[in-house]
């Protein structure tokens, strides 16, 4: 896991449309451990397909530098490339059955035809796939064709896996089976994926790190747990999640990452800082995820204002049952609303809460994040 | 629901009623015409008498098989040379991404169908005579003495026909790139092919549809070509469309044009054979 296997340097692609230069990709730099599951998360556009394209060499970067293996890609055509791709929408050949769309690859190497059917019949059954060798990939189902693609690409062995959307056009239930499947798939084979999704459910349960991607930017690289807990900026907590921001202002940080800030309540309140936070003080955004927000019947109220728990008083305005929980809409101030949503469970006395009620609410100063404005 | 159906396949027939009488009338009975006046003996003024006899047969196999084998092979090679420039050109054309541009272009492809099919023939035999414009050019560069024999050669049909026909292997191909999806053209990159494997193992197969419907488009024409050879061919370039025309001249034999033209019918539904078969095996069926 300590070798890099792709590293990116300053990355920058631009394309020209209608006369004018659009920067699809802008200073990308990250770099990639040999065998680690890598998400590049963002919106559609965002540069994340281009950043995948740059890899496999099927587009020349405008400016920096790509290395795979510690060699430099500059000059080097995709199909010298040690890299393979799985399509968005599969690109199975259509004239060829799945074996020689399997085989495809392994016969440009220069294997010959009795080898190459072998390994291609390994290769479909590593993905679960025995049995359908002799069809054309239009007899097959969106599953099964993803099985194709796949078993098209790590048939060739390539130190780097990209994946574009794979899951993108399959039903709801499929893919979920499919993000087990390709996780388990990963840690078997060993080999580098780079997974290129908008989906950030998909990014956070299969990756070991994610770059989130917005406008060409790369604006935060980690783990999901930290893209999570501890995301940079507005957009990553915006995009990865449901996010309460909350304006606010900053009164004082210290070196230590924590701070305090004013509420539009009039409470000051202890907060982290975010590492990627600016400013020293003023106009700021508290972000805060609903699950973390506790909220409590004022008479049954005891001792939860402890340690290290931030309170503050607030009015049920709409509660909405939605499954596995409860979302409640909470009103700090005149224009403040707040998301909260706790788990149902049973036992619990769903009456207890009624609208218009006046709450009090509660999370632990950690879960409060302070984001530039 | 099963009436409607069946009122539907009713009238669906009836609106096709015309088009079948016509045919009929217009193109099977004339061909069971010259079916028959092909088996007759020739009469008087080249007319067909009884009895029957299969000589016409005999000549058109034996004696003017030069001829016909002269057709097939200029047509052939007719084909080959618009596949060789058709091929690229069409692909230019649908790859380019300006839509204008493309527009403008296959126009430009289109444009020489605007002027008589003869006098653009006629304009090859100025191009092409001794002291035409390309001879010309030539001697007043000093690269040559003598005028080049061109106009009244098999080479002048070769362009006359390339020419004329071209169009019409340009657009099928350029509506199969058209719909082509690079796509693939990725793939066969990721997968480590080069250009011409790519090409070759994907562009190629994928795109054969289009090439196979121009084949078929410049053979079956240039086989019975008859104006092309007329003017630019002279004596050493004649073709079967040529001698059928002959046939049913003044001192013609229509028996032996009927028989001809029954021979050239064969050889083109033979390359159309050829056509639909190599289709089907591309659909993969």
């Amino acid at each position: 896991m300590s070798t890099t296997d792709v590293e990116l340097s300053d990355i920058v692609k631009e394309f020209e449309s209608g006369g004018t230069i659009v920067r699809a990709v802008d200073q990308v730099s990250v770099q990639i451990a040999d065998g680690e599951f890598f998400a590049l998360l963002g919106p559609s556009g965002c540069g994340k397909t281009t950043t995948l394209r740059l890899i496999a060499g099927f587009e020349q970067p405008t400016a920096g530098r790509i290395l795979i293996r510690g060699r430099a890609m500059e000059g080097i055509p995709a199909y010298h490339r040690p890299v393979n791709t799985v399509f968005q929408d599969y690109a199975l050949f259509p004239h060829l059955t799945v074996e020689q769309n399997v085989m495809f690859g392994l016969q440009m190497e220069g294997l010959g035809k009795k080898e190459a059917r072998k390994r291609a019949e390994e290769a479909l059954e590593m993905v679960r796939l025995p049995g359908v060798a002799k069809r054309k990939p239009h007899q097959l189902s969106g599953g099964q064709q993803q099985r194709v693609a796949l078993a098209r690409a790590l048939v060739k062995q390539p130190a780097v896996l990209l994946l574009d959307e794979p899951l993108g056009a399959l039903d709801l239930k499929l893919r979920k089976n499919m993000q087990y499947e390709l996780k388990a798939l990963q840690r078997d084979v060993g080999i580098t994926f780079i997974y290129v999704t908008h989906d950030q459910e998909e990014a956070i349960t299969m990756a070991d790190r994610i770059a989130v991607m917005n406008e060409g930017k790369m604006l935060q690289v980690g783990k999901p747990e930290e893209i999570y807990e501890r995301p940079g900026t507005r957009f990553v907590a915006d995009f990865i999640g449901e996010t309460n921001f909350i304006p606010a202002t900053l009164l004082d940080r210290d070196s230590a990452g924590r701070g305090m800030v004013q509420l539009p309540t009039g409470d000051v309140i202890p907060a982290l800082l975010s590492d990627a936070l600016q400013a020293a003080s003023g106009d700021v955004t508290l972000a805060l995820r609903p699950e973390r927000i506790g909220i409590f019947d004022q008479l049954t109220s005891g001792d939860f204002q402890q340690g290290d728990m931030t309170t503050l008083d607030a009015v049920l305005v709409d509660s909405q049952y939605i499954g596995t929980d409860t979302r409640y809409t909470l009103r700090i101030a005149e224009d403040t609303n707040l998301v909260a949503r706790m788990q149902n469970v049973d036992g619990q006395d769903k009456a207890a809460l009624a609208i218009g009620q006046a709450v009090k609410i509660s999370w632990h100063r950690s879960s409060a994040t302070v984001l530039d404005h | 629901m099963t009436t409607w159906l069946a009122r539907k396949r009713e009238s669906g027939f009836l609106l096709a009623v015309p088009t079948i009488a016509w045919l009929l009338i217009l193109f099977v009975l004339p061909l069971v015409i010259v079916l028959i006046v092909s088996f007759m003996s020739r009469g008087r003024g080249g007319v067909a008498i009884m009895p029957f006899t299969i000589e016409h047969y005999q000549r058109t196999l034996g004696i003017f098989s030069i001829i016909l084998w002269r057709s097939i092979g200029l047509a052939a090679l007719t084909t080959l040379v618009c596949l060789v420039i058709g091929y690229p050109l069409a692909f230019f054309i649908s790859t380019r991404r300006n839509r204008l541009f493309q527009q403008v272009t296959l126009f430009l492809v289109i444009l020489p169908f605007w002027t008589n099919f003869l006098i653009r023939t006629y304009a090859w035999r100025i191009l092409l005579g001794d002291e035409g414009t390309i001879n010309g050019f030539l001697l007043s560069l000093g690269l040559i003495d003598d005028p080049l024999p061109m106009l009244n050669t098999q080479f002048a049909v070769l362009v006359g026909l390339v020419y004329g026909f071209l169009p019409f292997m340009v657009l099928p191909i350029y509506a199969s790139v058209e719909r082509f999806n690079f796509r693939y053209v990725d793939a066969a990159y990721d997968l480590g092919a080069n250009d011409l494997r790519a090409f070759l193992r994907v562009v190629l197969p994928l795109t054969l549809p289009g090439v196979l419907a121009g084949c078929a488009l410049v053979f079956i024409p240039s086989v019975g070509a008859f104006v092309t050879p007329d003017l630019l061919g002279g004596a050493k370039g004649l073709m079967i469309g040529n001698l059928i025309n002959n046939q049913f001249g003044g001192s013609g034999n229509m028996p032996l044009g009927s028989a001809l033209s029954i021979v050239m019918m064969a050889v083109v539904m033979l390359s159309l054979l050829v056509y639909l078969l190599a289709n089907r095996r591309d659909r993969g069926a």
